[in-house]
């Protein structure tokens, strides 16, 4: 008995310890905060899939490639192009080549100095290396040669011109540099390289210092970074597999910032001490695709998709049907544009509106009328026939299993499609088994979004002809089989048009185009929602809102460089953990003295 | 049951023949055991190759979601990826890899698969592990007292808050445990950390880093027993409650022993077979993690890894985890059936 006695107590006493010693632990990270400045962010939900710049897809590696290695030109905050690694940057008399004079004197991390020759190694390892081109090759795919005749100028020659050359190296979304005296004795076994030796050797604001999978990115600042130092000493990115977790995170102060909210989180955020909550303008679009009759390059069908949507009048007529402004207030509370233009508002140069006598407004008696003239009777049942094939308008709907805003659409969408006779059987499937139905052409509807940079170049070439499949199934990269040869006519003339303004009309009559065939129906452009600590951190939102109460499209390349701290010893989660562990560990002594006390007074009825 | 058991321990003291017979027979039973485990694990392995391959996917289009990218690099993608050989050749070198401790490489992450569970087994075993052992510890407590006054207050209060818990979406429990114990609510303050293993501010070594751990592992941890310790509450509590009327333990209180006497000497380990199988079964399912709880808390285990391979599908991830998580169940139930046979004389019997 009194052995047990004895176990119970010892087993207080440790956990006490540890409690107390867990405490003391947040006593030691206030300390520290108050020596250097670290900025806690949540990493992006995707993750980082590998640290091997040349391998990385996932947004939370690129992310991380944009605070660690340099590019040519960097992106200010209204995602146009301004120098980073370049000064300057002349295309010549034909457009056909490009010198990018470098700046001198800069160094990677240990100490080497940063050249041209690390540029053109990196490129021309895109470029000749199909491992090395797996995440960047398509950036390449027009560049015929790059050289560097000294250490400061860059030549890039390109088969054919490309207005968009000043977006190829950018934080993010374009080409990191790599340190060429690191990375070419790498480059044989570069598939299986991890790149993982810390600190990784770089350039830019941030040196990252640790990763562990699945957990958190360290990194320190670059004091001497050459677009302006960070404030911050240190960053940590944090990986919350769920965004409420890091929600809960930010409230009790151990993170700083986090970005891309849900509509319910942010709206329970608003107006909350401490807190700054900020919606940036839309940078992608959420939409129904319409499959127009799928069909390869040579023009052969395929897949199982309903023929009644090739008729553009029934891709209208569904257009019509749909009340995207109840979809914007009712799933996105508010928090949201209507879609219409395929590229979306938070790239002002590429904005695009249809004629007042094209727009595809809420109108179900409009719909049902022009149905009713182009001859889709309706049938006992009320779903109508399609008088080419005889047969019921029954079309499915592919929406994404994992997500509920799908679903909420879907539920909307099904209900007005009925209003005009057309059936719609909702479909729930994984994101892989949708692009492999896409990829087949055995869909009629699907639920599809798509995020862009400022430059659009790739979005509008996945509505073009050539990314269609080949005949045997394969090669196609397609976003919704939509063919035109007027619009890929465009797209070139886009691509080789150096006048922004003049290429912006050029890409609004690819928007046009897109906008009448009615094969991607945009439902709406949400606001990116992102929630700051302002007892911590300040400056970190850059730009400022426009009329509309939305900032400009927010990047953790500017975000984290123009953070600051509010005060050196800002943190405040030690103290809420360090009084919370003091309390429980107070109650553990008191239930194991409590319990040793109730055995003793009850010690003689056991005997 | 202890005295059972002792006697009938075949022990290298026993003399004659006997010895001989028995250890003959423990091999032999053993031998057919562990062949039965061996079928089972390659039968899995078919059935695990098979459905996963027939899945619908595109993991090509899917992994570059997003990403400029030309018809070149799709091409070179699905080379790489092995997506052009035909799938018998994928089932013989899927094989074959397993054969030789290979468990593939990861589309998604770029690295084998083997390295990507070593990287996520600590953390599972971790938390699963202490999960488990407070729930097998609190939930036969409760059960054998609850079984043994049946009917008494505390048994109503311990039988309906477990199965209350037992009830509740894991999902949920955990995200109410986190805004309470984490955020904080009214006079409770932030007690836990809202997610993840360490802090990563502190030093990732030494005494201070395994109490940082510790702090981590609450919540979580918490939230999985919670869920998870009824079922024990339940079965210990109706094998109990089976015990109740029989004589031995009517012999063992004529003999004068003492109430918890009788119960914890006689009743609790003949009651406790059941557990046992449901015990074992829960070891087997150990390396598997949880993978709610592993996304509320952001708990870096081989459960939401697997749930990271199906979304693309990556499918040697999701081979390789499958062949762990397979081969971890077939093992314990292999010493489960080891364990039952010291424990049960019917079975050596048969």
């Amino acid at each position: 008995m009194r052995k047990n006695l004895r176990t119970v107590v010892t087993a207080c006493a440790l956990i006490g310890t540890l409690l107390a010693s867990a405490a003391s632990l947040g006593v030691a990270s206030t300390a520290s905060a108050a020596s250097s400045t670290t900025l806690r962010v949540a990493m992006s939900s995707s993750g980082v899939d590998t640290l091997n710049p040349f391998l990385a897809f996932f947004n939370g590696a690129l992310d991380s490639f944009g605070s660690i290695y340099p590019t040519l030109n960097s992106l200010d905050i209204n995602g146009n192009p301004g120098p980073y690694l370049a000064t300057s940057w002349t295309p010549s008399a034909d457009k056909l080549t490009w010198t990018f004079k470098l700046r001198d004197g800069l160094k990677w991390s240990d100490g080497t100095p940063i050249t041209a020759q690390d540029a053109a190694w990196t490129f021309n390892l895109i470029m000749t290396n199909s491992v090395a081109g797996t995440a960047n090759g398509s950036l390449v795919s027009n560049f015929a040669s790059v050289t560097a005749p000294d250490a400061t100028t860059l030549v890039i020659k390109t088969k054919a011109p490309q207005a968009n050359m000043m977006y190829v190296s950018v934080p993010t979304s374009g080409i990191p540099i790599v340190p060429q005296h690191i990375w070419q004795s790498h480059v044989a076994g570069l598939k299986d390289y991890k790149n993982d030796t810390f600190p990784i050797v770089g350039y830019g604001p941030w040196v990252m210092t640790d990763y562990k999978p699945e957990q958190y990115a360290k990194f320190d600042a670059n004091k001497s970074f050459i677009l302006g130092a960070p404030k911050f000493d240190h960053l940590i990115e944090q990986s919350f597999k769920a965004t409420d977790a890091a929600v809960a995170a930010l409230r009790s102060g151990q993170l700083d910032f986090i970005g891309a909210l849900k509509p319910i989180q942010y709206k329970a955020l608003v107006g909350q001490k401490n807190l700054t909550t900020i919606q940036e303008t839309g940078n992608g679009w959420l939409g129904v695709e319409v499959n127009p009759g799928a069909k390869t390059r040579s023009g052969k069908p395929m897949g199982t998709g309903n023929p009644a949507l090739a008729d553009p009048v029934l891709r209208n007529a569904i257009a019509i049907a749909t009340d995207k402004q109840t979809l914007v207030t009712k799933i996105l509370d508010g928090l949201g544009q209507v879609g219409q233009g395929y590229l979306p508002p938070a790239w002002p140069q590429w904005k695009w509106a249809p004629a007042a006598a094209d727009e595809q407004k809420y109108d179900p008696a409009k719909a049902n009328q022009l149905l009713d003239t182009a001859g889709y009777k309706k049938g006992s049942d009320g779903i109508r026939i399609d008088p080419k094939t005889g047969k019921p308008l029954n079309l499915r709907l592919g929406i994404h299993s994992d997500d509920p805003t799908d679903a909420a659409i879907s539920t909307y969408l099904a209900g007005w499609l009925k209003e005009i006779g057309v059936n719609l059987t909702i479909q729930p499937l994984s994101m892989s088994a949708l692009n492999s139905d896409l990829a087949k052409g055995d869909w009629d509807m699907l639920m599809d979004a798509w995020p862009t940079g400022p430059d659009p170049t790739y979005l509008l070439g996945i509505q073009t002809c050539a990314t269609l499949p080949k005949d045997d199934g394969t090669g196609g990269n397609t976003d919704a089989f939509f063919c035109d040869k007027t619009y890929d006519g465009l797209f070139k003339q886009q691509l080789t048009t150096f006048d922004p303004a003049e290429r912006a009309k050029v890409v609004g009559q690819m928007q046009d185009l897109l906008y009448k065939a009615g094969v991607d129906q945009l439902l709406w452009y949400a606001n990116t929602k992102d929630v700051v600590r302002t007892d911590t951190v300040t400056g970190l939102i850059t730009g400022s809102p426009n009329a509309q109460g939305l900032y400009p499209v927010q990047t953790s390349f500017w975000n984290y460089l123009k953070a600051a701290p509010v005060t050196a010893s800002s943190k405040s989660s030690g103290n809420g953990a360090l009084i919370g562990i003091g309390a429980l560990a107070l109650v553990v002594v008191l239930a194991g003295g409590g319990l040793v006390l109730r055995r003793r007074s009850s010690a003689g009825d056991r005997e | 049951m202890s005295s059972t058991a002792a006697t009938g321990t075949v022990t290298g003291r026993e003399t004659s023949s006997r010895p001989v017979s028995g250890r003959f027979e423990l091999l032999t039973y053993l031998g057919s055991k562990l062949a039965a485990a061996v079928v089972s694990f390659f039968v899995t392995l078919v059935i695990g190759f098979t459905i996963f391959s027939l899945m619908p996917s595109d993991p090509v289009r899917t992994l570059t979601r997003g990403r400029p990218t030309s018809e070149a690099q799709l091409a070179h993608l699905r080379l790489q990826l092995g997506l052009d050989k035909p799938i018998w050749e994928r089932f013989l070198s899927f094989v074959n890899d397993t054969l030789h401790f290979r468990l593939g490489y990861s589309w998604q992450f770029q690295q084998s698969v083997s390295s990507l569970v070593a990287d996520r087994l600590w953390p599972t075993l971790l938390l699963m592990g202490t999960a488990m052992i407070l729930s097998v510890t609190l939930g036969l407590w409760l059960g054998v007292r609850s079984g043994w006054r049946q009917g008494s207050l505390f048994d109503r209060i311990a039988s309906s808050t477990s199965l209350t818990l037992w009830s509740v979406p894991t999902f949920w429990l955990g995200m109410i445990l986190l805004v309470v114990f984490s955020v904080g609510i009214g006079p409770i303050p932030s007690l836990f950390p809202a997610g993840g293993m360490s802090d990563p501010a502190l030093p990732q070594s030494g005494f201070g880093h395994y109490v940082d751990v510790a702090r981590h592992l609450v919540l979580p941890c918490l939230t999985m027993v919670l869920v998870v310790f009824a079922q024990y509450v339940t079965i210990m509590r109706s094998s109990i409650i089976d015990e109740l009327g029989s004589p031995y333990l009517l012999t063992a209180r004529a003999k004068g022993l003492t109430d918890a006497d009788v119960r914890r000497k006689h009743a609790t380990p003949n009651a406790l077979l059941p557990s046992v199988t449901m015990i074992f079964m829960q070891l087997g399912t150990l390396v598997s993690g949880a993978i709610t709880v592993e996304a509320v808390y952001s708990w870096p285990g081989l459960g939401y890894l697997t749930y990271q391979a199906l979304q693309i599908p990556d499918l040697p991830l999701l081979q390789g985890t499958f062949v762990v998580f397979s081969a971890s169940v077939i093992i314990m139930n292999f010493l489960a059936d080891v364990v039952y046979r010291y424990l049960d004389p019917r079975v050596r019997a048969q």
